[in-house]
């Protein structure tokens, strides 16, 4: 990812639009803030979030007309928050966080005519800023029309409060008699603001001229005016002229463009996306007395507030939640994990953590993809030769494995010359469900009796690991092998299988062997109570296949529970790109959310789906359970371990070449080395993904070769051999029942020698 | 820095050497990388024990160490 790149993926994520309310602030409050402050309680901490965006806050919050109401999301939902009423219950009860730092002074000054809100706003910012600030006002006192206002809105106890805190600014208040041009011209001043809020002389007003709508720049250079008559909301219109004006003074006094880069009102403008879907209406409260909320009252309206965010993708997804970040965070992560030259790469888990599965494309209103920007990532550390070879070390080898000569196969039907359809079962069916794998590709062969069958594996970890040529290698092997089969049209029983093949062999047509069934008549009859059924990720765009399948149940009478992330909002069961390699524990929080969704048992037609999913020790079946009631496992039993599903591919290829009458499988001389293994010990076996043939190779060396260490007092014996990258261990005894294996473990490093 | 590595229970003998292990020097590998320790070794033959607790510790925390510089 290059800084461009990174540019595009912010940009899709729109998580950190301001909210509508801070959207619709002229003054751009962080209403949102503010109100979930208050709903907590914490008015100290609600004022802060005031004072930090509001030029003189206790008479701005109590004066506010509170414009971002009007663009609320809760308006439709009950009413829109009060924010007014509870800015002025805020500013009534919070203590102020005190005083307002100013800037080192600078040496250009600044003359402000008029004494109203707007001119009020000016000399607060550039006061702020360190510049020397002159307003001259009518009357004894500043403040113009403020003055006029009953005490119950505005006491003059705190207008006096307030402009003594701009006289502690350095802000001088000079009375005149009049303000009119000849006053400005008696009083030059680096920068001029006339404000519009207060009485001026009619021939000076008349002499103004319109300013720019949005610099508040008059034609004459270093003049600005704000608090124009026609604005829209007379106290905070007038503050906001202030404020807008007081950027641009602030500019032109530093001879920088007033426009450049300038961050402009949004007048409510926000690509914030808020989910309501679901929300309940609440009505707005009224104060009780009809003026002023109680703490209560205040507390009971800003809890109806939404905190609007968009976080759809987030909220959804149990990895985008474990990183406590969002997409637009998250592809700064990426861009920053690619960036570095020294020291250690914090986000190579993260990055290769995700299922690929898409969920976050087909929930952002943006099509944010997490998938495309980690396996982009993923193939750049592949390119760059940094990606963490222990991440998919594991399924890599088991997809070589899948498509070696102990469990690849392509063969017509027994006695046919030709296929007319190629079963593809996958390499996870046939390892995790042999015997239903034979049972199905009898039920295709009396549909059709030239059909062959292909095991093989489909090269999706390859592909979910960034290895791109790799990859390119696989599907090019695959495309001869099904060139060789005479070119028949495939279909498969996994839903990854048919997603790979659609999209980099579209040539083979492939289907799903349940589409096929669904449009044959079917035997069984499943008696389930009703199931809740969890569609494999990479069927999430498959809607054809989707609705077979249930089309297939539904002639099967099977009924089917509410779940409600199904279809192309479906979830991961924690496989998918290679999360469970990469991040075994987040996998098994994945499945362990997914299951929750539902009391029901769960149902799925992918092999490695119903697998994890059992992990959690959640009731899961797999359709062919329920398509051949008597092979049916239980719904209770645990996953096939990576053992089993080894010796099932070998299996399940030794029985078809005999069925073939093609001969026997050749036995490797090490897998007739026995092994007892208690249950304790095959759970570390899996936890630590060491096979029962690694155990079987390194115990044969052992014997065969001899070298081993034997325990000078009780007779265990520990071996060791390197298998491909990894040095594998066993400490085991010898019995009668075998090779009884105590613990075994495994390391990366490689052994260059030793010596006494 | 200590970069002995001992299991508690010194107890094994190699074979077919026959000779129990000690303390030796081993080169260690991992991804162009090199460690110079001393661990259980078989004087006679040289093979090396890089026990189940120093595997799954030390030695596991400097590969993920090494992946991700």
């Amino acid at each position: 990812m290059d800084q461009k790149e990174l540019r595009e993926w912010e940009a899709k994520c729109i998580q950190e639009e301001p909210p509508a309310c801070r959207a619709g602030c002229p003054l751009g409050v962080d209403a949102r803030a503010f109100v979930q402050a208050m709903a907590r309680d914490d008015v100290d901490a609600a004022r802060g979030v005031l004072e930090k965006s509001m030029p003189l806050a206790a008479i701005t919050a109590r004066l506010c007309e509170a414009p971002c109401e009007a663009f609320c999301v809760r308006k439709e939902l009950g009413g829109a928050i009060g924010i007014g009423c509870l800015e002025r219950l805020c500013i009534e009860q919070g203590q102020t966080r005190g005083k307002t730092m100013r800037l080192p002074a600078r040496p250009r000054s600044v003359a402000v005519f008029g004494s109203g809100p707007s001119s009020l706003a000016v000399a607060f910012e550039l006061a702020r800023k360190g510049y020397p600030v002159t307003v001259r006002h009518l009357g004894d006192a500043p403040g113009a029309w403020l003055r006029e206002l009953p005490e119950s809105v505005l006491p003059s106890a705190i207008l006096d409060e307030e402009l003594s805190r701009l006289s502690a600014l350095r802000v001088t208040f000079v009375p005149v008699p009049i303000l009119d041009e000849a006053l400005i011209k008696a009083h030059p001043a680096d920068a001029v603001y006339v404000g519009q809020d207060d009485a001026l002389a009619p021939t000076l007003l008349a002499s103004l001229g319109t300013p720019d709508p949005e610099t508040f720049a008059l034609e004459r250079a270093g003049w600005f005016t704000g608090g124009m008559e026609e604005r829209e909301h007379r106290f905070i219109g007038a503050v906001s002229h202030g404020r807008e004006a007081a950027v641009s003074m602030d500019r032109f006094l530093q001879n920088a463009s007033l426009t450049s880069s300038r961050v402009m009102l949004r007048n409510g403008r926000t690509a914030l996306f808020t989910q309501t879907r679901g929300v309940t209406p609440v009505s707005r409260l009224v104060p009780a007395d009809g003026v002023m909320f109680t703490r209560a009252e205040g507390v009971r309206e800003a809890a109806r507030c939404l905190d609007c965010q968009c976080l759809e993708c987030v909220r959804h997804c149990v990895y985008l939640k474990e990183y406590g970040g969002y997409p637009k965070s998250y592809a700064r992560r990426v861009f920053n994990n690619s960036a570095i030259v020294q020291g250690a790469r914090q986000a190579n888990t993260f990055i290769n953590s995700c299922s690929l599965c898409g969920q976050c494309e087909t929930l952002c209103p943006n099509d944010f993809s997490m998938a495309e920007m980690c396996l982009d990532a993923r193939r750049q550390m592949v390119d760059e030769g940094r990606m963490p070879p222990s991440a998919h070390h594991f399924a890599l080898e088991e997809m070589r494995s899948a498509q070696s000569g102990q469990a690849a196969l392509a063969a017509h039907a027994p006695g046919a010359e030709s296929s007319a359809i190629l079963f593809f079962p996958g390499c996870q069916l046939a390892g995790i469900r042999p015997a239903q794998t034979l049972r199905l590709y009898d039920r295709l062969l009396e549909h059709e009796p030239l059909t062959g069958i292909w095991l093989d594996c489909c090269a999706a970890p390859a592909h979910w690991s960034g290895r791109a040529e790799e990859f390119a290698q696989l599907v090019r092997k695959l495309e001869s092998v099904w060139a060789d089969m005479g070119r028949p049209k495939v279909t498969t029983a996994c839903s990854t299988c048919l997603k790979m093949f659609r999209e980099h062999l579209p040539q083979l047509n492939a289907v799903s062997v349940w589409s096929v069934l669904a449009a044959q008549s079917v035997a069984a009859s499943a008696a389930h109570p009703p199931l809740a059924l969890s569609d494999p990720c990479p069927s999430r765009h498959d809607e054809g296949t989707r609705k077979d399948v249930r089309a297939l149940l539904e002639n099967m009478g099977q009924p089917l529970a509410d779940l409600p992330m199904s279809g192309e909002l479906t979830e991961c069961c924690g496989f998918g790109g290679l999360m469970d390699n990469a991040n075994p524990a987040l996998a098994r929080k994945v499945a362990a959310a997914r299951v929750a969704q539902s009391d029901a048992d769960f149902l799925t037609y992918c092999a490695m789906c119903r697998d994890q999913l059992a992990k959690t020790g959640k009731p899961v079946l797999h359709i062919l359970d329920l398509l051949f009631p008597d092979l049916a496992h239980p719904a209770t039993e645990p996953p096939a371990g990576i053992s089993v599903r080894r010796v099932n591919r070998r299996m399940l290829k030794a029985a078809l070449l005999e069925r073939h009458g093609r001969g026997h499988l050749p036995r490797q001389p090490w897998e007739d080395v026995r092994l007892a293994i208690s249950e304790p010990v095959a759970a570390l076996l899996e936890e630590r993904r060491i096979l029962e043939d690694d155990l079987r190779q390194i115990i044969h060396r052992a014997t065969q070769q001899g070298g081993c260490f034997t325990h000078g007092a009780d007779g265990r014996k520990i071996a060791s051999a390197e298998l491909g990258e990894v040095t594998f261990w066993a400490e085991y005894r010898e019995g009668d029942e075998g090779f009884v294996v105590l613990r075994a473990w495994s390391h990366r490093m490689r052994i260059k020698g030793g010596r006494s | 820095m200590s970069l002995t590595f001992l299991p508690q229970d010194m107890n094994w003998v190699c074979e077919p050497c026959g000779v129990p292990l000690e303390q030796g020097k081993v080169e260690l590998d991992y991804l162009g990388n090199t460690f110079h320790v001393e661990l259980p070794v078989c004087p006679k033959c040289g093979a090396v024990f890089v026990y189940e607790e120093l595997a799954l510790g030390r030695i596991f925390e400097v590969e993920q160490l090494l992946e991700d510089k």
